[in-house]
């Protein structure tokens, strides 16, 4: 059974591509066969972070208009045997997106036996974003703990209950999981930043993670390379406790509590 | 309900259907409607009736009826199954423009056949309504268990209660009834209204009531001139 995935937030600059290419590579280490497809036509990303813009032929577009087939235009990725990115197009726009064209691509990549398919979206509320999430079955809303943020995630929770495929038919609606990003729980100690609870409580969907703010992400884009795979790293580490939570497991929530450093630790330095 | 339309030409009346909606599609839940021509600007020879219909339809408006159509389109409009009003029903006051449309009449049948008076239904909406999301509860009272967020927009004719927390804007009475009330559990409300009496909340929502049971009603204003103050008050839950 395909799972098709959507990640979205309706803010730009939140995470959601950063939070694909984290969670769709988690998938594929616990052994899913994944692919994650870059929606956001006309600016696209998710190659840059996968490390695999060098290696685009074809790409979505291309596929939906039938220039290429989805073995031409899938990458597979460099890391992981069981991931494969579809790329978005650079030279075109979100129009060149057509529900039946999707659609197509989604089923034909079913029949591939990809067991998860991680749909990047666009920000914003237009086509490219009602395209990426028209067909989820799962929604990951990726919010900063910052008011306009929570706002659009809103937006977005609220176009998910309307237009998406699975509203439109009447079926089970599509399910909803929190990600928070670029959380800081320094700052919400200090009391400069909205908590994962209030954001919790305003936006009323459950939590999958609460993912730090850390350099690292900015160095694994930098280098091409998902930040779930830097090692020891805090923001790696509760991707994989997404993924955890994701497929069912207990994961216990870290990095939201602020240890004030000590006198000792204060006066010595240390790290 | 009645749409007055004053251009039969069916691309510019696409055009301000449009602008006045928003964009909006499925404002209108399928609602039978009487298409009023009384104010028509000018008729033209023919009319695109079955192509009027769908662009009606689209907005979910389900076109039943005609009055005061001009006397060179009735037998077209009949043929296209619209019944068409006679001059009875050509002269309703403005003040009726939104009174309930006469059930769907066969094309035959000439005399309107007035709605029962009957209340309307409440409606219950059971998720959270989201930002950019509006509820209207036409005619009746809305029950509202998941919440309203902040940019979200919910109308009643009637009382809106709703059980979860209120953050955007609620109005209430919105055909003018001044006995309409808002009944919520968890106050905080960008704009509340009654019968098109509205409070804003520009220095926030008064330390008694955020967050807390209250109800917004209207009062009889002081001096007893006909006017109103909306009051919003605590609610006492046990």
């Amino acid at each position: 059974m395909t799972r098709v995935v959507v990640v979205t937030s309706g803010k730009g600059g939140v995470g959601k591509t950063t939070t694909s290419a984290s969670f769709a590579t988690g998938l594929a280490l616990r052994g899913f066969k994944t692919a994650v497809v870059d929606f956001d036509v006309g600016l696209r990303n998710l190659d840059l972070i996968m490390g695999c813009e060098r290696r685009v032929v074809y790409d979505l577009v291309n596929v939906i208009n039938g220039e290429a087939n989805l073995h031409q235009a899938l990458i597979k990725d460099k890391h992981c045997e069981n991931l494969f990115v579809l790329p978005a197009s650079q030279t075109r726009d979100k129009d060149a997106l057509t529900e039946e064209g999707v659609e197509k691509v989604l089923k034909d990549l079913e029949h591939m036996g990809f067991e998860y398919i991680v749909c990047d979206s666009p920000a914003g509320i237009e086509r490219g974003a009602v395209m990426a999430l028209t067909f989820a079955d799962d929604a990951l809303v990726v919010t900063n703990p910052e008011v306009s943020s929570i706002r659009d995630s809103d937006r977005i929770l609220g176009i998910l209950q309307s237009k998406s495929r699975r509203a439109k038919e009447g079926r089970e609606p599509v399910k909803e999981h929190l990600v928070i990003t670029r959380y800081s729980a320094k700052r919400v100690d200090e009391g400069e930043m909205l908590s994962y609870k209030d954001v919790q409580e305003l936006l009323r969907v459950p939590l999958i993670g609460v993912i730090p703010e850390s350099e690292t992400v900015l160095q694994a884009s930098n280098q091409g390379s998902p930040v779930i795979h830097i090692k020891d790293s805090d923001a790696a580490e509760a991707y994989a406790d997404v993924v955890a939570r994701f497929l069912g497991e207990d994961a216990a929530l870290r990095f939201v509590a602020y240890d004030k450093p000590g006198l000792l630790k204060r006066l010595f330095g240390g790290a | 309900m009645t749409a007055v339309i004053r251009e039969l030409d069916n691309v510019r009346l696409a055009d301000s259907l449009h602008t006045m909606m928003g964009g909006m599609g499925e404002f209108f839940a399928d609602e039978a409607t009487v298409i009023d021509l009384t104010q028509l600007s000018s008729a033209p020879d023919r009319v695109d009736w079955a192509g009027l219909g769908s662009l009606l339809r689209r907005y979910g408006l389900q076109p039943v009826a005609l009055k005061g159509t001009p006397e060179h389109l009735v037998e077209s409009a009949r043929k296209a199954g619209l019944a068409v009003l006679g001059d009875g029903a050509a002269r309703v006051s403005a003040a009726d423009k939104t009174a309930p449309a006469p059930a769907a009449a066969e094309p035959a049948k000439v005399e309107p056949v007035a709605a029962p008076a009957q209340a309307a239904a409440t409606m219950i909406i059971e998720r959270p309504i989201r930002s950019g999301q509006q509820i209207y509860a036409r005619g009746g009272d809305l029950v509202i268990l998941g919440g309203v967020s902040n940019g979200a927009e919910v109308i009643a004719d009637g009382s809106i209660h709703c059980y979860g927390p209120l953050r955007g804007r609620a109005l209430a009475g919105a055909q003018g009834d001044t006995r309409a009330r808002l009944l919520c559990t968890n106050f905080g409300p960008e704009l509340v209204s009654i019968a098109g009496v509205y409070r804003t909340f520009e220095r926030g929502v008064p330390e008694n009531l955020a967050a807390k049971p209250a109800h917004a009603v209207l009062r009889e204003a002081a001096g007893g001139k006909g006017g109103h103050t909306l009051n919003i008050e605590p609610l006492q839950l046990d």
